[in-house]
């Protein structure tokens, strides 16, 4: 069996074959690496290990060579019968790492998207940790916005419901009096009618009876005559004749007479009202109108009500990683479809890890989509309209999804397809999801609980399941803008240029179900044939819809013009769309989707009825009005007007306006400026889409000319083009008597807007987009595909143009991100080289490479000629400011011999000096960055520049007589000073690993304030205490990743604070920024150039140079503060300038290295060259001698401390290596040591000794 | 960082288990790449008796670079000059991969055994050994005795 697991042993590697090749000899090896490195390229052969023999290499390599099957076959049988476990790198093939292009068993490293070795994936993995807990922390920091918003949501429910409680018994009460009047009347004229009726009855049956009774009368009567006439019986006498004939005239006159006062009697009773019975009732029946739209408007302007805005900046975006900006890009465009369907919450998985930032632009969009639809005046209207919306979105969204005929959504879903590709861990759907950004509940995610059941602690692979944000959102009550993009706006104006950016999209999204809603369904209801009318000319170009949006603006404008002298800023936009359609000439179509859209709106308009249309319109006149309150809460300032006073105030509306204008071009050109270099990638990717999207590029230039012909001339062409004016005075003519004149100037605002924006070509695409959806509804609106295609298209520009932006300037952010937190060194990990370094501090990039190139070149750091650039960078310098303080502050502790004044300058970083103090704060400046520069000694007088003017900048007595103005000041020489030691002040620690505790502490220096940092060694962490040995912090654990330590020995703090830690059994460096965040490290094990062999001790110097004592390797070796090799020094050997088994290094403001020589038992002082300057020391025990002499420290006025680890005392030399004093002995009492480490000398005279088998520091 | 090869792990690991006889060879503590070697005189050879101390290590590119071997103990031998270099072809243009710490070692004890004055690195030594091979091997023994066999 020995025998045959050594037939399967690769001679090279001694392991498990690997793809065993066959050489012609029969030799077989690994191919890779053991092969591989056998190859001799330059005579394209190998060389069997085995026999010697040499083998021409076949054309494609080793791998060429014939493939082992026999060997194989043997190591599978192997496998079976031994049962053991194949190399789970079996089979993989070796490949270049993509990033630091070493051999290597690479797997994809979905951060980067390359193929990338282990370690290089550690180590962004190690990233990804650090920005997602920086995110996290942001979160956790912008949480309260939420918070604030729940709190504001609850607050406006209490609101809402007084306020409907309150109009519930307003309604009460007038449904009681109104019943109650009509009640009453009701009774009284009952009344008045029984009333009535029973006197005209009274009457008409008195009547009745008298007229029974006449007739009866005359009846008898003349009965009477008849009988008396006719039988002629004489029985009256005459005179009774003669009264029987008056009798019988009078009755005959009397009948004759008699006329029946018909129209006393048929008088009818009818009922008089006031007001027209159907308006009564319409009027009672519509007493009362709840007002929810205008009460809604408030809510969005935050006036009235009193209801609250949720606070205004909140969470910022992640800016340290562009990638990650990019990502949330990405992210935000999936989003951007908003919450409706389950497909993108998923695929919003695609951005793994970044599942936990909650995206909420995008989700605010949708949600303000709907509470704009809620708010309708025609509640089943809209809704109706909006569930048609979704679903033709959603429609919309799967089609694009197929369909990738156009470059932009080409490469985007490429992109997606690619992110499909990866797995997604968290991904599951039965996990809880934020109903507002569909963020899903980390914890509950499977896979993270059985992370964390498998591994208690270890919460590092999702570090955070960052719960998802409470469903509560203020903006379905507010209708605010939303706050991602309103709360970045007033930090910076960069900023505020991407959020404006991002505000885009969401207004876009936002406006679209607003809009459309409306504006749909009048078309729909109304012209069925309007959308035959359009389909056919459909254009699925973007210039095209963007003609018809134009042609819509326009027609609009034109009404305005007619009604009343067109503003300037009117015509320039018709100009400008006039402009477009007249570039893009070559598509025909696209004017005639004007003419069609606008014959669309035309034929629209006609069948309305007057109120119809104002319901309409009414219903629409708002969606303008809000999502312009969003555009322009972009700019930072929004305005909170209430709707009607923006609509009604036709001189005021323009004010707006003009700042947006001022903003727009600020922000543009700061952009311009900030970004010099960078403005040419977009630009030219842009014009390759511009190339491929025919008429975007057109678009971009023309709107850029738009802006300076727009004024000049009125543009006939136009309006020839459009030709129907009158036409569309009819359309709107009803509306324009209610609101379309009100209506304008809100619109012109915008489009001015627009305009402007369209001035700093790289800002339109984003603006179109902004102008589109809305204005484009009328025509786009029947064509499902069209305007996805629109918006998608525009979704992908903005994209990436925000990607671009964000990724341009995300150092920055990440700088000012981070200046929040009063932390000096923001540097991303991203920017390595001392010109980044730079522009991530916010300098002018252009002006510090030229700083850095002259004072590189020249030694002497003339740095009084740099004023004039550096003015203009300290403009943009300000906002250092805050972050320097803090390092400014160390500044002037450590070299603390400045006047007030100076103080004053260096507090403020360079930021904001007057030309007087320019020059020396310049220096300052460079220095205080820890800027790798190479002149020597000028360094210290980069604050006393100007008393040193005349003086070499290489004099040294100057610079030290300077440094040491503190000491002096103190009014103790330091020699006395030292003399006067004898008592240990106070010690810190003891064994253990809480903090405050040490095991074995090695190397010990002073930070800002006077802070002592102790490298806690086999705590494998670094501790920090305040100048009174109270703890601070800690950081670091045990490992080989970034930010953990094995064993690390030395610590240094740079002038920036920064800490430089000797990782001594990781052989490498690390830097860590003042907060202790890992920011970078370097090194490996190795004896080449920038390698090291157990690194010990390590220095800085004023210029940010790293001195690392490379212990193995017996030589000091120099860096820059970035981790570039500079150059290196000592061998080993006992010779001068020789060195063996150096441990502890200092560097003095004089750049004198003192080193100590361990092995050697000496001190040897080299200048920054390597130079040997002097060396002090033997082995023994006398004064002045050492045993393996270990920490060493000196003093701003160049007195040495070293610690002697062998005798276990301190010893103290005068700067020209003469003994001063020594202390101390053996033992574990105050002042006692047992085994010397490293030691560091406050500035003000203070001695800290790391007494490490004591496992303390002590502070004499 | 960069972490041992597991090639040299494994030989490392293997010297420890399964040592050649007359050879030891220890890595450093602080140094795995750096080995403490001794080697025992060859019988039958002028070295017999002695012990010999060199320093070996492993290169970065080790195996495809051959390690670095010196003689620590002073010794007589033509082909190992005064600072202990030794001139062996394996070590230089002949080196293979397939070559171990422990082949290289047994070269070495070979050499011993067999000194090769015709490709010499001390050309005194060697001088007299081809001129004189017995005071040659008489002052090898001297040396042996003297540097090797102290302690």
């Amino acid at each position: 069996m020995e025998q045959f697991e050594q037939l399967l042993t690769c001679a090279i590697c001694l392991d498990r074959y690997r793809n065993p090749k066959l050489l012609p000899c029969q030799h077989s090896f690994c191919m890779e690496p053991c092969l591989e490195g056998l190859v001799d390229y330059v005579r394209r052969q190998v060389k069997c290990p085995e026999c010697r023999a040499e083998h021409r290499i076949p054309y494609q390599g080793v791998q060429g060579f014939p493939t082992n099957v026999t060997l194989q076959r043997f190591l599978e049988l192997h496998i079976e019968i031994t049962g053991e476990l194949p190399d789970p790198t079996s089979g993989q093939v070796m490949e270049r790492c993509n990033v630091c292009s070493e051999k290597s068993y690479c797997s994809f490293c979905h951060h980067c998207d390359k193929k990338i070795c282990d370690e290089c994936k550690g180590a962004h993995m190690e990233i990804l940790r650090r920005e997602i807990s920086r995110i996290n922390n942001q979160i956790r920091r912008g949480l309260h916005r939420l918070q604030d918003s729940l709190n504001l949501v609850e607050k406006n429910v209490q609101n809402i419901q007084t306020n409907c409680l309150s109009v519930g018994e307003e309604v009460e009460e007038i449904y009681r009096r109104l019943n109650k009047a009509l009640k009453d009347r009701t009774e009284y004229l009952r009344k008045e009618i029984d009333r009535y009726l029973g006197t005209e009855m009274r009457t008409l049956t008195g009547l009745k009876d008298n007229l029974e009774q006449e007739i009866s009368n005359i009846l008898s009567n003349c009965d009477l005559a008849d009988k008396h006439m006719n039988e002629s019986v004489d029985i009256w006498d005459d005179c009774e004749l003669m009264d029987a004939k008056e009798i019988f005239l009078k009755t005959i006159e009397f009948i004759r007479n008699f006329e029946y006062e018909n129209t006393d009697y048929t008088r009818k009773i009818r009922l008089v009202l006031g007001h027209d019975p159907n308006q009564l009732v319409l009027h009672v029946a519509g007493y009362g109108d709840l007002n929810i739209a205008s009460s809604s408007s408030p809510f969005s302007q935050g006036t009235s009500t009193g209801l609250l805005q949720p606070p205004g900046p909140g969470l910022m975006r992640s800016k340290s990683d562009h990638r990650l900006a990019f990502r949330n890009q990405d992210q935000g465009y999936e989003r951007g479809y908003g919450d409706q369907d389950q497909d993108n919450v998923l695929s919003g998985r695609k951005f793994g890890e970044r599942t936990q930032k909650p995206e909420k632009t995008d989700r605010y969009g949708s949600s303000y989509g709907r509470s704009g639809a809620d708010y309708g005046d025609d509640y089943d209207h809209d809704r109706s309209a909006r569930s048609k919306y979704s679903s033709r979105f959603r429609r919309r969204n799967t089609m694009a999804d197929d369909d990738s005929d156009t470059e932009s959504r080409g490469v985007r879903f490429h992109e997606q397809q690619h992110k499909n590709e990866r797995e997604r861990p968290l991904d599951t759907e039965d996990v809880t999801k934020g109903p507002l950004s569909g963020i899903t509940r980390l914890a509950d995610s499977p896979r993270v609980m059985k992370k964390l059941q498998e591994n208690p602690t270890g919460k590092k692979e999702k570090k955070e399941p960052v719960t998802p944000q409470p469903p509560k959102q203020p903006q379905v009550v507010t209708k605010r803008p939303p706050p991602p993009a309103t709360r970045q706006v007033s930090e910076e104006d960069e900023i505020s240029k991407i959020k404006k950016q991002n505000k885009g999209a969401t207004t876009s999204t936002e406006t679209a179900p607003e809009t459309r809603p409306a504006e749909r369904t009048t078309t729909e209801e109304r012209l069925p044939t309007q959308r035959k009318l359009n389909a056919p000319e459909a254009p699925s170009s973007t210039e095209e819809s963007d003609g018809t949006a134009t042609a819509f603006q326009q027609q609009q404008q034109r009404k305005q013009a007619q009604t009343k002298p067109a503003p300037p800023a009117t015509r320039r936009s018709s100009d400008a769309s006039h402009k477009k359609t007249a570039r893009s000439a070559s598509s025909d179509s696209s004017s005639s989707a004007e003419s069609s859209s606008s014959g669309a709106v035309r034929s629209t308009g006609a069948p309305f009825t007057t109120e119809e249309v104002k319901q309409k319109y009414l219903a629409r006149s708002e969606v303008p009005a809000e999502t312009r309150s969003r555009t322009s809460s972009a700019s930072a300032k929004e305005q909170p007007k209430p709707f009607q006073s923006r609509f009604l105030n036709k001189t005021s509306t323009p004010q707006p306006t003009p700042k947006d204008e001022d903003e727009e071009s600020e922000t543009s050109t700061e952009e311009e400026t900030e970004t010099e270099e960078e403005s040419d990638e977009p630009s030219s990717k842009k014009t390759e889409e511009k190339m491929i999207k025919s008429d975007i590029g057109a678009l971009l230039a023309r709107s850029a000319n738009a802006r300076d012909h727009g004024r000049k001339d009125g543009s006939p062409l136009n309006r020839s083009k459009y030709s129907t004016p009158e036409e569309s005075a009819n359309r709107y003519g009803g509306r324009r008597r209610t609101t379309t004149t009100d209506e304008e100037p809100p619109r012109y605002g915008y489009t001015s807007r627009f305009l402007n924006k369209s001035k700093s070509s790289a800002a339109i695409p984003p603006d179109d987009e902004d102008y589109t959806p809305k204005y484009s509804t009328p025509a786009a609106n029947d064509e499902d595909s069209k305007y996805p295609s629109n918006r998608s298209r525009y979704m992908a520009l903005k994209e990436r143009r925000q990607r671009l932006a964000r990724s341009r300037s995300s150092q920055q952010f990440g700088d000012e991100d981070d200046a929040e937190d009063n932390v000096a060194t923001p540097i991303s990990p991203t920017t390595s080289n001392p010109t980044a370094y730079l522009a991530s501090r916010g300098y002018g990039t252009s002006a510090s490479a030229h700083d850095l190139s002259r004072s590189r070149s020249s030694h002497a750091l003339k740095s009084r000629d740099s004023s004039p650039e550096r003015q203009s960078a300290s403009a943009s310098n300000e906002k250092d400011g805050a972050a320097l303080s803090s390092w400014a502050r160390y500044l002037k502790n450590k070299y603390g011999n400045r006047s007030g004044g100076k103080d004053k300058e260096s507090a403020s970083g360079g930021g904001s000096q007057t030309s007087g103090s320019a020059s020396s704060s310049a220096a300052a400046r460079r220095l205080s960055l820890g800027l790798p520069l190479r002149s020597s000694t000028d360094l210290a007088s980069s604050d006393d520049d100007q008393k040193n003017m005349q003086g070499s900048p290489t004099t040294h007595i100057a610079t030290t007589a300077a440094a040491g103005i503190a000491a002096a000041a103190a009014g103790t020489s330091p020699r006395s000073q030292y003399l006067q030691k004898c008592q240990q002040l106070f010690q810190i620690g003891s064994r253990g690993s809480e903090a405050g505790c040490f095991t074995w502490p090695r190397g010990v220096a002073v930070g800002p304030d006077n802070s002592i940092v102790v490298a806690d060694s086999s705590n494998h962490r670094v501790q920090v205490f305040d100048s009174r040995g109270r703890f601070l912090k800690e950081f670091g654990q045990y490992g080989s990743g970034e930010g953990e330590f094995d064993c690390l020995a030395g610590v240094a703090v740079n002038r920036i604070g920064q800490y430089i830690i000797a990782d001594r059994y990781n052989h490498r460096i690390q830097v860590f920024d003042p907060s202790g965040r890992f920011l970078r490290s370097f090194g490996s094990q190795g004896t080449a150039d920038g390698r090291f062999n157990y690194p010990w001790g390590i220095a800085t110097d004023a210029l940010g140079f790293i001195y690392v004592c490379d212990k193995e390797n017996h030589r000091i070796q120099v860096f820059q503060s970035d981790g570039t090799f500079v150059g290196k020094f000592g061998a080993i050997g006992n010779k001068e300038g020789q060195l063996e088994h150096p441990h502890y290094i200092a560097v003095s403001n004089t750049n004198r290295v003192i080193v100590s020589d361990s092995n050697n038992h000496r001190i040897q002082i080299f200048d920054v060259n390597g130079k040997v300057i002097t060396s002090f020391g033997s082995e023994g025990s006398e004064e002045g001698q050492f045993k393996f002499p270990r920490g060493v420290a000196v003093d701003d006025q160049g007195y040495i401390c070293v610690a002697d680890s062998g005798n276990n005392r301190i010893q103290i030399f005068h700067p020209d290596g003469t003994f001063l004093r020594a202390l101390g002995c053996w033992g574990s009492q105050k002042g006692e040591f047992k085994g010397l480490e490293g030691v560091a000398m406050t500035p003000d005279g203070h001695i800290l000794v790391c007494d490490r088998e004591n496992h303390r520091i002590q502070v004499f | 960082m960069a972490a041992l090869p597991r090639r040299i792990i494994k030989e490392t690991q293997r010297l420890m288990q399964e040592p050649v006889p007359g050879i030891s060879a220890v890595p450093d503590d602080s140094n795995a790449r750096y080995f403490h070697v001794i080697v025992t005189g060859p019988e039958d050879s002028p070295f017999e008796g002695g012990l010999f101390k060199l320093e070996l290590f492993l290169p970065e590119d080790y195996p495809m670079s051959a390690p670095k071997v010196r003689f620590i103990t002073k010794i007589y031998h033509p082909n190992i000059d005064r600072l202990g270099r030794i001139c062996l072809d394996i070590l230089k243009d002949k080196w293979s991969p397939a070559l171990q710490i422990r082949t290289v070692l047994l070269s070495i004890q070979a050499l011993l055994s067999a000194p090769n004055p015709d490709d010499p690195l001390a050309n005194d030594v060697a001088e007299l050994w081809k001129v004189n091979e017995s005071e040659a091997i008489r002052n090898a023994k001297e040396w042996t005795r003297r540097y090797a066999m102290d302690n």
